[in-house]
């Protein structure tokens, strides 16, 4: 057999032998996506938490609360008027709260500017989507009481219009699932071919260290394709996912895979055992995750942090899978695509370069 | 005369700031023999066998592999060396025969079902065939590790400490694949810190202590060169003992209550014998005692030895 082949065939051997391997390659991104899907897909959900305590005995308050019950958004319950708030909020440890004060339909009445407070946690995403909610209700219900209109409204749509979010999301989780198999799994395979004498091994055969890179290129990509396959076909069967899985998408992960799997021999090249393997995968990993853009939209994001993302080589990744599988934009996605070859391209001359199998 | 296999001239190998790892040392490895390199740990074996593997570079000096500069071309003659590195791990998670048409592949070897069978028959795993190497005992790992280096069919093997840690029975079931693997024509460069080893499988022996070579030649040689002379012990002779043999001519030393008599040709121990056992003297117990390379050890570099194994 040939080399390469040779030590391609015998390398997914041992991976696959692993349970550990096997769980990474295959199952973990199904569990992902299972719980990305349940969490961010449109069905099922309870809404969001909101106890309100009223002191109002007027009409206005009830009106409150039936315009925010039918946004959808929340579930809500009622605090007894006789407690002090603060101090259930606090007891609770409630993320959300609504204190309608008891002047509020007089206050309505008479045309002066009533308040209602939001108790809860601000740095919560929820807290800030319920604040704008509520704010919108009460215009709504300004609206409705002055019997005037908004000059203009904003109603949704996207590229493709029927998307869930849980679809705008998927590329990222793509991008994510490609370097955590791939860098983290060359870091600490290199490590693992150093302290077990396993390179040195190698070097005393006539496998050629680049010949030795390319079957780990050529193993991830079979191992990514096929698990994002698995994944794909699984959250297709499980939620109604409306993006697709198209050429440009399988290009992508084997250019992925070749850049992550390049990156990961680099850094390969500088630890010595697997505990350091993690350690340096860890510090370039989790930044990356959280700043190349794979789970919000990095353009609300300050501009140095914009900057910070486009040195990340999984920005231009999760780009491109962002441009084929949500907007069909083949054009932009091809330019990704160009980005992250010459990027692996570079990782890969520079660990060939770097990476010795000899003892010095 | 045949052509040297390896030639060794002047090689150093030096490590910042002030370590001498191998310090000079010269030799030469004559087709079809065992050649043993021998020292303490840290002596600087393991360094040279690894120059001459082409997996480390030396810091000057001449060394040729199978008529090549080996610190030029070694991928030239890869394919005609085989290696067993030092504390050799085989892939935990193939089986030996697996990871022998593994190791053929990377030699662009053919090799066929029958053939991996064979060769896994000669290294005696077999009966392991389907094990994972991971299950596998020290003594089959390193038989499944000789089974890689001869993949190949090398003209050159080198083996690297291969019985460090194993067992009596699984060392003799290594020295027996060393034999044969002489027998069929190929050199073998072995280096060992256990001297009855070398004793058993060299033809040559080099002799290394901080980097340097001290002392080459054949086991018997440096015996007689470096070793005491054979001789007869008369165990709980005493004062007594020594006074009547010298009584009687024969001259003898007393080394605690035992007296030695040493014999100047092995050949004269019959003749030895006859007449000590002629006089009326009284001991326990009477032996001969052969010199080992562990005296010529101890003489040479003042080691002294735990187990068999030579200790600085």
């Amino acid at each position: 057999m040939n080399k390469i082949l040779s030590d391609t065939v015998s390398f997914g051997r041992q991976y696959l032998r692993t349970k550990v391997g096997a769980f990474f390659a295959f199952i973990f991104p199904v569990l992902l996506i299972m719980l990305f899907g349940a969490i961010f897909s449109s069905g099922g959900g309870t809404g969001v938490s909101l106890p309100i305590q009223n002191l109002d005995s007027g009409p206005f308050s009830e009106i409150l609360i039936s315009t925010l019950n039918s946004t959808g958004y929340f579930e809500i319950s009622n605090i007894s008027t006789d407690i002090n708030i603060t101090d259930y909020v606090d007891d609770e440890s409630l993320p959300l709260a609504l204190r309608i004060p008891s002047d509020f339909s007089s206050d309505i009445s008479s045309n002066q500017t009533t308040i209602v407070q939001l108790y809860g946690d601000p740095t919560k995403s929820s807290y800030m989507v319920s604040y704008q909610i509520i704010k919108s209700a009460l215009d709504q219900m300004g609206y409705n009481i002055s019997g005037g209109a908004p000059l203009a409204d904003i109603t949704q749509s996207s590229g493709a219009d029927v998307l869930e979010p849980y679809d705008f999301l998927l590329p990222g989780f793509v991008g994510l699932t490609v370097m955590i198999n791939a860098m983290y799994f060359m870091t600490s395979t290199c490590a693992e071919h150093r302290s077990r004498g396993y390179f040195k091994l190698l070097a005393t055969t006539t496998l050629k260290k680049y010949e030795w890179l390319t079957s780990k290129f050529l193993f991830n990509s079979a191992m990514l394709i096929t698990s994002l396959l698995l994944t794909f076909a699984i959250a297709k069967m499980a939620f109604d996912l409306k993006a697709d899985i198209t050429l440009m998408t399988i290009a992508l992960v084997v250019v992925g895979t070749f850049m992550f799997t390049s990156l990961g021999m680099l850094f390969g090249t500088m630890v010595k055992d697997p505990e350091s393997a993690a350690a340096v995968s860890n510090i370039v990993g989790f930044p990356m995750m959280f700043l190349a853009g794979s789970f919000w939209d990095l353009s609300a994001a300050p501009l140095y942090l914009q900057v910070i993302a486009g040195a990340m080589p999984l920005t231009y990744l999760n780009n491109g899978l962002r441009d084929t599988m949500i907007y069909g934009n083949e054009t932009s996605a091809l330019v990704n695509l160009a980005i992250v070859f010459v990027l692996g391209l570079i990782f890969f001359v520079i660990a060939s370069r770097l990476m010795s199998w000899k003892e010095k | 005369m045949a052509e040297a296999v390896v030639r060794v001239k002047d090689l150093k190998k030096y490590y910042p700031p002030d370590v001498k790892a191998v310090d000079g040392v010269s030799f030469e490895i004559m087709p079809g023999r065992v050649f043993s390199i021998l020292g303490p740990n840290g002596a600087g074996k393991t360094t040279t066998v690894e120059i001459l593997e082409g997996l480390r570079t030396p810091t000057s000096g001449q060394i040729s592999v199978l008529g090549i500069d080996a610190t030029k071309d070694y991928s030239s003659i890869r394919r005609r060396v085989g290696v067993l590195p030092q504390n050799f791990e085989p892939f935990d998670l193939l089986n030996p025969a697996e990871a022998i048409a593994y190791w053929a592949d990377l030699f662009g070897q053919k090799m066929t079902k029958k053939d991996v069978e064979g060769r896994l028959e000669q290294v005696g795993l077999a009966h392991r065939k389907k094990s994972m190497a991971k299950n596998l005992s020290g003594g089959e790992k390193r038989k499944l590790g000789i089974a890689l280096s001869l993949v190949n069919n090398p003209e050159l093997l080198f083996l690297d400490e291969p019985t460090t840690g194993l067992d009596p029975r699984a060392r003799r079931d290594l020295w027996k694949l060393i034999e044969e693997t002489k027998k069929n024509g190929t050199t073998v460069v072995l280096t060992t810190h256990y001297l009855d080893e070398a004793e058993k499988l060299a033809d040559d022996v080099v002799i290394m202590h901080k980097g340097m070579m001290i002392a080459h030649d054949s086991p018997a040689q440096l015996i007689n060169k470096y070793g005491k002379r054979t001789a007869i012990v008369l165990v709980d002779a005493g004062s007594e003992g020594f006074k009547e043999l010298s009584r009687r001519g024969i001259s003898g030393v007393v080394d605690g209550d035992d007296v030695i008599v040493e014999v100047g040709d092995p050949s004269e121990l019959r003749v030895m014998f006859a007449k000590l056992s002629s006089i009326d003297v009284k001991y326990k117990e009477m032996y001969t005692r052969r010199q080992t390379l562990e005296d010529v050890f101890l003489g040479l570099i003042g080691s002294k030895m735990e187990e068999g194994v030579l200790q600085e």
